[in-house]
Parts: C-alpha cells; structure tokens; sequence
C-alpha cells in the first residue's frame, strides 16, 4: 500500500524532530536546578516544549500538570508526523492511539476494582479527550465492570473483555484484563506489519515491536520474580505468548533461581549487554533499548519504522524529563536524579 | 630542533610547609606535577584524599557578589593568605548578615509585585464580569472560585455529575478563564475535582472590591507603592555593594587561589608525617627552580635524571627555532612525540610551506596573507598569525613563478621578459601535464624523505624491524624508490631499465624482505627463528595469509599515497580556475562595478581556497608522511597554575 508514494519526507521530519530531543548535557543542566519554576522555565526555552509550555506560568504551575504537558507534546508531535503526509490515514500509524485507548480502559479497570468513583476522569489527559471516541470519555461513568464492557460494545475490546469472568462485587481480574488487551495489541500490530509492508520495512517494524515486547515481558518477569517471589509458570503465565529473542531463551530467563541470577542472565542477552551496573531493572534495559532505537532511527529510511523508534524515544525522553522534575520537587540530590536517567 | 631536557623533581617536606610550596611549585610556571602515588606497589605512600575546605567560602562569596551586583575580577591581596576556610567563611558571613535581612525584604516586596502583577493579568481575563467581586464571595450558600483551567479539560466537565457550573470569559489557545459555582457544602468535592484538572485558583485579595476596572485601579496602585519600596531597598544595597565590593573581590580571589591549591593535594603522596610531591621541570629551569626553597630549611627537593622514575614518562616540550615554532601547533593537534622521541615540526614546516606556496600561488593574495598573518600574531594568536605570515611568503613566492597577482595571470610577464627568463612565468593552464607530473613527483620525494626519517626513528629506537625490513624501512625504501624509477624510466623516459637482475634485486628481494619482516627482525634481535614476536602460536599457513593481506595493504597505500599528490597540482588549477571565474564575472559588469567585483572575489577565493589548501595540506602531512614514520604518544607538559575564574562550578 505505502509502495505507492514515497514517505521519505517523513523520515527526514522525524529526523528533525529528533535533534530537539534533549541530551545527557540537557538533563544535567535540569536536574542541577532546585526548583519546579526553574526547571518549568527551562523547559519552556527549550525548542522541544517551548510551545507547550508558553502561555504557563512557572511560578503556579502544577507539577502533574506539567509532566501532563510534556506528554501532550509528545502525543502532538505524533499526530503532526502523521497528518504531515496523511499517514494518519494507515492503519498501523494508529498505534499510538491504540495504545492510549488501552491505558484509558486499564485505568478504569483499575478504578472499579479500588472503588474510586471519578478518579479514572482526573487522570485521563485532557489533551486524549480530542482525539480518542467519546466512548473512553463516557466509560468514566461506569460503575461495574459489566457496565465498562457494555459501553465499549462496537469496539474490538468488547469482545475481548466480555468473556472474561467477573466476580460478585462486579469487579475482574485486571491482570488476566491487561494481558488480554496488550496481546490483542501486539497482535494486531504485527498482522497490520505483515499486510500492509513488505521487505526491509516489514523486517524492521517486526524485529522492533518483538524487541518492544520482549523488554516489557523482561521488566515484569524480573518484577514478578524479584518482587513478589512468582514461580516461573505464574510468570509465563501472566507474560504476552511473542518472543524476539525466541520462547526457550526467554522461558530460560523466568527459570532463573532468583533475580540476581535472571539480571545476570539479561546482561548476557540483547537486551542487557553493555548496560550500566544498577539493579533497576527499568533502567538496565531502557539504557540498552535507548541505544539500539537511536542507532535504527539513524540508520532507517522507513517511514513507519522511523515513527515507531522516534514514539519510543520520545517516551524515554519524556520519563527522563519527569524523573527529574519529580526528583527536584523531593529534593532529591542531582548525582542521585542523574543515576536514574536513561541515557546510555 | 628536538625534544627539550627535562629532570624529575622530588618534594619531600613537612605537611605544615604543603600549601606554600604548592604555591612556589604554581609560582615557578615550569613544575608538571604527576601523581605521587603511581609508584612501586608496596610503596608507603598513601594518597592524600580530603574534600576541599575551599569551595564552600568561594560559593558564598560568589553568591554574595551576585546578590550586590558585584563583578568578580582578580583582586590579589596579601592580607588573606593566612586565611583558613573557617577564616573566610567567618567574612563571607558577617557580610551576608548585613545584607540578608534587606535582600529578604527586597524579595518579599517583588514576590509581592509579582503576585499583583498576576493577579491584575488574572483580573483582565475576567473583563466582562460586571458585579462587584465581594458580592459575589460574600454569598452565603454559594462557594465561587475564579481562575483558569486547561482548555483540554474542559470537555471532561459534563461527564461529572456533581452540582457546579463554570462560566467561561475568555479562552486562549491553552487555557479558559472563569469562575465556578456550587453549593457551600459541596465545595470541597467540587475543589478537588477542579485541583485535579490543574485549575489555577486566582485569590483575589481582599482590598479588591467594586467590578473589573475598580479592582484593575486598586491593584496598579498596589503594584506602584511596592516598586517604590523595592527601589528604596535596592538603593541600600548597592550602599552596601560599594562598601565591600573591594573585600569580597579580594577575598574570593584569595579563596579561589587556595582552593585551586588544595585541589593539587590529589597528587600530593602522603609518607608518614611528609608529604611527597613528584613533577618534571625544563632541565635548564633547575637552578632557578631549586632557588624558589633556598629559604625553607624543612622542604627537601631532589633532581634526579627524567627516567629514574619507572613509572612516570616525561612530559615532551618541543624545541623549536623561529621559522618552524608557529608549526608546533600541528604536531600538537596530531599528538606529541615521546620524551627523547623525534621531534617532526621542521620537516611539517618546511613541507607545509612549500606545499601551500605550490598550492595558493598568487603574489598580490600571499602578500595579503603574509600582511594579515602578521597583524594575527601581534594581535591575537601568536603561532597561528606566524604560520599564515610563513605559509604567505611562499605563496608570494609561487605566484611570483606563476606570474599571478589578484587573478592576473600576465602583469607579471613583462618583467620576466625584460629580466631575460623565457620559461616563466609558468602558464598554468598551458603546461596542465607539466603541474600535475612535478606534483606526483614530490609527493614521491616527500613519501622517500618520510621513509628515511622511519628509518632514522627505527635505528635510534633500535627497532630493526621498523628500521630494516618494515615497509617503510630500508627495505620498503628500495622497494618503493625502484618501482617509482623503473615506471618513471619505462614510461616516461623510455628508458628498459627493468632488467631481470634490476627486478631481483631491487623488487623482489625487497618484497621478500618485507612480506618476512617479522621473523627477519627476530633472526637479527633473537637469534632464532620465530613467525611473530610475542612468541604466539602462529602456523606458516597464517604467518602466509596475514602477511600477503597485508602485502596488498601495501602496495595499495604506496599508490594510493602517491596519487594522493595529485591534489597538490589540482589545487594549482582549481585556484587559477576560480580567478578566471572573478576576471570573466568582472568583464561582464560596468566599469565602476569591476573594483568591487575584483575585491570580493579575490577575498572569497582567498578565504575558501585557503582554507581548503591548508586543511589538505594537513592530511597530507598526517595520512601521507606522519604515518610512515612518526606516533604522537607522547604526554604533554602542563604546568601547574592558579587561574582566577568568576564562575565557581565546583
């Protein structure tokens, strides 16, 4: 389909739009800052946030509004790359809604079963409200996990969540929920790759979203395992069935006797070579994920495959950025914020 | 021309005496300080690794000047040299108590002003809003906030069921200003909600009354008598600047001055009660040096030859005459030789200007060149300016060969004929072949030169391999100087010089020596015959394979190398192309815009063309000659010194 018109122009956008992403100096220079109004001021010079940030006022800006703010501004940058050559209208250039439409749907999973009435509203990014359906809007009203799924009939989440058994307080398992969602995510994802491209755009896009899934599948194996002690079938259980790096090696990873030997498993694949020594397992992959996606923008003509690692990169950058913002409102010390960057 | 002598210092001495003979060691200009403790392994000495008392007073000082609107500048004073860290902390504070209490009142009174000025920008968004503000806060089962909250979030106000209604004045791009109603006991529902959509609460103060435009007066009044007030405090501040201004200069100095000092305690050694500092000195600055602790009867310094420390290398200062001094700064930008090594600035600064004379000839240009090189070196860069001046005169030279000045190729003619001397000016583009042949033809000279330089650097390193059999060594010599004559004589000259006991000899016996360097060189060093030097396991089958792959890499660099000089004649052309090029633009504009023309274009080829020369010389100089015989290992020598910097990044 995309064989038709040349989406190199988007490549280069993205390029572009790379260089505006902030460096290791960058952080440094935030993080030495003691306050929020500095930091708020800083991002609002920068050519990245300058327009997000230009009608706030550093002085009574909220911190989580802020951090809301500079996720806006990924989620714009976004729309804007796919408008630029109306690649918007592809299916695959809608992951990233997707992907939101998913959060909003957890996080009111997640509100019925904690029992918080209007929690899940104030926490939906208001900026979201403009582009997804009205749907993820009105399903902050539902007060029953069987009311949820009902309102989201017509979406393909109804049939994944109508199945799913529900106990008697109306509430239902959010991990099975999560599990079923993000694999119906992944996998719709792949199917899009493999209709729609072909050649080294569909080998990219493939190896990448496998790698994506493998690093998520790592992060909560080593969580699950590190965390709350779960043999390794509750952890291939609750794990998304694709593998980048093939089942055995990953089931391999959840056998480890314990988190000390699975980290030091990960340090001898893909996704844990050359990474720093810390046991923050986010961090660890994260800096080696950084790397790899830094080096595939460089080196990729493709438009989707650009757009897929610039959306990945953009996240990083952006957490980095919250990292130290919420690091200086704790007065947390800067060699400590700087320890937590993902930056490698 | 060579490397500068140096002697290893020792400094052994009592720790009271620390401090001053660091300060006599910066004083001298000439002490390169190394690390103390890389020494023997079972050595006693210890580093000394304490946090500098210093930093601390320096920020406090530095705060303070910026407070005051104090420019730091170096201000030495004798006073504070027996100042301790607590000494000038003790300063630093006496002085932020003065002015603590009125930079706290300044600061109040401008959050003060900002808040107004805030609260009168919040006000203007609320134009339209005709009831009096206190009416409206003064109702008794109604709550009322005014404020703004993001415009995203206003789409999410239906979806609540409480009981508020917000009415909007005015929406900008990201925000809508207005206020929201409830009932008074639901207020605290509905803020919560509200905070949690980031609506920013303006809390109109309470003198404000009346509608919009009385509030906007009542707040511009505000704001005016605090200004006043801040003017007031700022005026005694700068009373109190001019009071010590002088003392916080000097003291910071002095603090900046012992806290650079004390950052050299990291490579002081520590032998049980005395310290232990190790450097290298220029051997001619010995006596001077030795004098600077005549007077300290405690203080121990000791000269010893440069390598009598196994573990230290000499730093290398290169020793130049006046000519090659300014070329030192490309051997730098390459890498230092080693202590005692071979030291290459004449040879670059010979080559380097004789190549850029070949390559920017024009007389008038290179007049400019050697004029502006001049002013650089009084004015601004001493080395840099004296290279342009150099490499100017032999561009003066050149284009006085090439008859070219400012592009015109035949102002020089006439002199040449009336002097007699039929064959110059060389016309460049008549005689192509002629240029681009004397260019391969030097760049084999120069190949040649920097062979026998290897050679010379292989016999006093006493590396036979480098030396005799390398491929830049007397072997690669013969080798490449056969090949050369032999393809010179057969094509050019048509000359059958290649017989079969010219090619034995001088081809193939070299080639042999070459592709067998290794386990020639050993024969000679070791006695012995082995197939590498380190002794590894090394099959005939691998010793063959690695050493006809790089037999190739060989002969592939002596072309390539070669035919590289080819640049130096086509830079010849191109800058006689691009003078064509201003003399064609100038015969096609109206005579009184050719001066301009003339002008302009003779400065744009200068500045880019001379750029483009002397960066390819450069790589001339580092790929095709610096890489035959010269490795830049060597450390540089850095004195020790206390520099005054008004930032304090510590």
């Amino acid at each position: 389909m995309l064989e038709g018109y040349s989406t190199n122009a988007t490549s280069a956008k993205i390029r572009a739009k790379y260089a505006q992403l902030f460096t290791i100096d960058n952080y440094r220079e935030l993080a030495a800052l003691r306050t929020i109004p500095e930091a708020c001021e800083y991002l609002a010079r920068s050519s990245r946030f300058s327009g997000v940030l230009a009608e706030v006022d550093p002085n009574t800006v909220h911190r989580g509004y802020l951090e809301e703010l500079l996720m806006k501004e990924n989620f714009e940058t976004y729309i804007r790359l796919c408008r630029f050559q109306g690649l918007d209208k592809e299916p695959f250039f809608s992951f990233l809604i997707k992907r939101n439409e998913i959060e909003c749907i957890l996080s009111v999973i997640n509100r019925i079963n904690s029992s918080l009435e209007t929690a899940y509203l104030s926490d939906m990014p208001g900026y979201l409200v403009r582009y997804l359906d009205d749907r993820y809007t009105e399903i902050s009203t539902a007060q029953t996990f069987e009311e949820l799924v009902e309102k989201l009939r017509g979406t393909a989440y109804y049939k994944l969540l109508r199945k799913l058994p529900v106990r008697e307080d109306g509430k239902a398992d959010y991990t099975e929920c999560e599990l079923r969602l993000r694999t119906q995510y992944y996998q719709d994802m792949l199917e899009q790759v493999e209709k729609h491209y072909s050649g080294s755009t569909e080998a990219e896009l493939r190896d990448l979203i496998l790698k994506d899934i493998d690093c998520r599948n790592i992060i909560n194996a080593y969580r699950m395992k590190a965390y709350f002690g779960y043999p390794p079938e509750v952890i291939k259980k609750q794990s998304l069935q694709f593998y980048g790096i093939g089942k055995k090696a990953m089931e391999r990873l959840y056998e480890a006797e314990d988190a000390a030997e699975m980290m030091e498993m990960i340090n001898r694949t893909v996704y844990g070579k050359g990474s720093p020594d810390t046991d923050n397992i986010e961090l660890e992959i994260n800096s080696v994920k950084i790397r790899r996606l830094r080096s595939q923008l460089a080196s990729s003509t493709n438009a989707p495959v650009a757009m897929f690692t610039f959306v990945q990169l953009c996240d990083i950058d952006v957490s980095n950025l919250i990292r130290i913002i919420e690091g200086i409102r704790y007065g947390v010390e800067t060699a400590v914020i700087e320890s937590q960057l993902v930056t490698l | 021309m060579a490397i500068e002598k140096m002697a290893l210092v020792n400094i052994i001495g009592r720790f009271e005496d620390l401090d001053r003979v660091l300060e006599k060691c910066c004083e001298s200009g000439c002490f390169h300080m190394e690390p103390a403790f890389k020494n023997e392994q079972n050595s006693e000495v210890r580093l000394l690794n304490e946090k500098n008392p210093y930093g601390v007073p320096m920020k406090a000082f530095s705060s303070l000047a910026s407070e005051m609107d104090i420019e730091l500048t170096e201000s030495p004073d004798d006073r504070y040299i027996n100042y301790s860290a607590e000494d000038f902390m003790q300063l630093a504070d006496s002085m932020d108590d003065e002015i603590e209490e009125k930079s706290r009142l300044k600061k109040d009174a401008a959050r003060e002003v900002s808040e107004l000025e805030g609260a009168v920008l919040q006000i203007d968004h609320l134009k339209g809003l005709n009831s009096d503000f206190q009416k409206i806060f003064s109702l008794k089962h109604t709550a009322c906030r005014v404020g703004r909250l993001p415009a995203d979030n206003l789409a999410k106000l239906q979806y609540y069921d409480q009981t508020f209604f917000f009415v909007p004045f005015e929406t900008t791009r990201d925000f809508c200003w207005g206020m929201y109603f409830c009932a008074d006991g639901d207020k605290e529902l509905v803020d919560s909600i509200f905070r949690s959509m980031f609506f920013e609460r303006i809390r109109i103060p309470d003198y404000v009354s009346g509608n919009t435009d009385e509030a906007l007066a009542k707040l511009g009044r505000s704001i005016d008598e605090k200004k006043a007030e801040i003017e007031r405090l700022e005026k005694d501040i700068s009373e109190l600047a001019k009071k010590h201004s002088d003392v916080i200069k000097k003291a910071y100095t002095a603090a900046k001055k012992k806290f650079d000092i004390f950052e050299l305690h990291r490579k002081v050694g520590a032998v049980k009660e005395k310290f232990y500092i190790k450097g290298f000195i220029p051997k001619k600055k010995e006596e001077s040096f030795k004098k600077l602790f005549e007077d300290s009867s405690e203080v121990e310094v000791v000269l010893l030859p440069p390598d009598a420390d196994a573990y230290c290398t000499p730093p290398s200062v290169l020793k130049n005459s006046w000519f090659t001094r300014p070329f030192g700064m490309l051997v730098e930008m390459y890498g230092l030789p080693k202590y005692g090594g071979f030291n290459p600035t004449a040879f670059v600064a010979l080559t380097y200007t004789l190549l850029f004379g070949i390559m920017f000839g024009d007389l008038g240009q290179g007049l400019l060149l050697f004029l502006g090189g001049f002013f650089v070196s009084k004015k601004l860069d001493k080395r840099a300016g004296g290279m342009v001046s150099r490499v100017g005169l032999s561009s003066m030279v050149f284009g006085t060969l090439y008859g070219s000045f400012f592009g015109y190729e035949e102002l020089l003619d006439p002199v040449f004929e009336s002097i007699g001397i039929g064959f110059l000016p060389l016309k460049v583009f008549k005689q192509t072949s002629f240029i681009l042949i004397t260019a391969v033809g030097i760049g084999i000279a120069m190949i040649l030169i920097s062979m026998i330089l290897n050679i010379y650097v292989g016999f006093k390193e006493g590396n036979i391999e480098k030396a005799v059999f390398g491929s830049n060594g007397i072997a690669g010599l013969v080798l490449y100087a056969s090949v050369c004559v032999g393809v010179v004589c057969t094509m050019l000259l048509k000359i059958k010089v290649m017989s079969a006991p010219f090619v034995i000899l001088l081809i193939v016996i070299p080639v042999i020596c070459v592709f067998c360097r290794v386990p020639f060189a050993a024969a000679v060093k070791y006695k012995q015959w082995r197939l590498s030097e380190d002794e590894e396991d090394m099959t005939v089958g691998n010793f063959i394979v690695e050493n006809f792959f790089e037999m190739f890499e060989y002969a592939l660099s002596y072309v390539s190398n070669t035919m590289s000089f080819l640049r130096v004649g086509g830079f010849v052309l191109s800058h006689a192309g691009m003078m064509m090029v201003v003399m064609t633009l100038m015969d096609m504009v109206s005579t009184a815009g050719k001066p301009a023309v003339l002008v302009i274009g003779n400065l744009f080829v200068m500045a880019m063309e001379g750029m483009i020369v002397a960066i390819q010389i450069i790589r001339l100089e580092f790929y095709e000659m610096f890489s035959r015989f010269y490795e830049g290992d060597g450390k540089a020598f850095e004195p020790i010194a206390v520099s005054f910097d008004s930032r304090t990044d510590i």
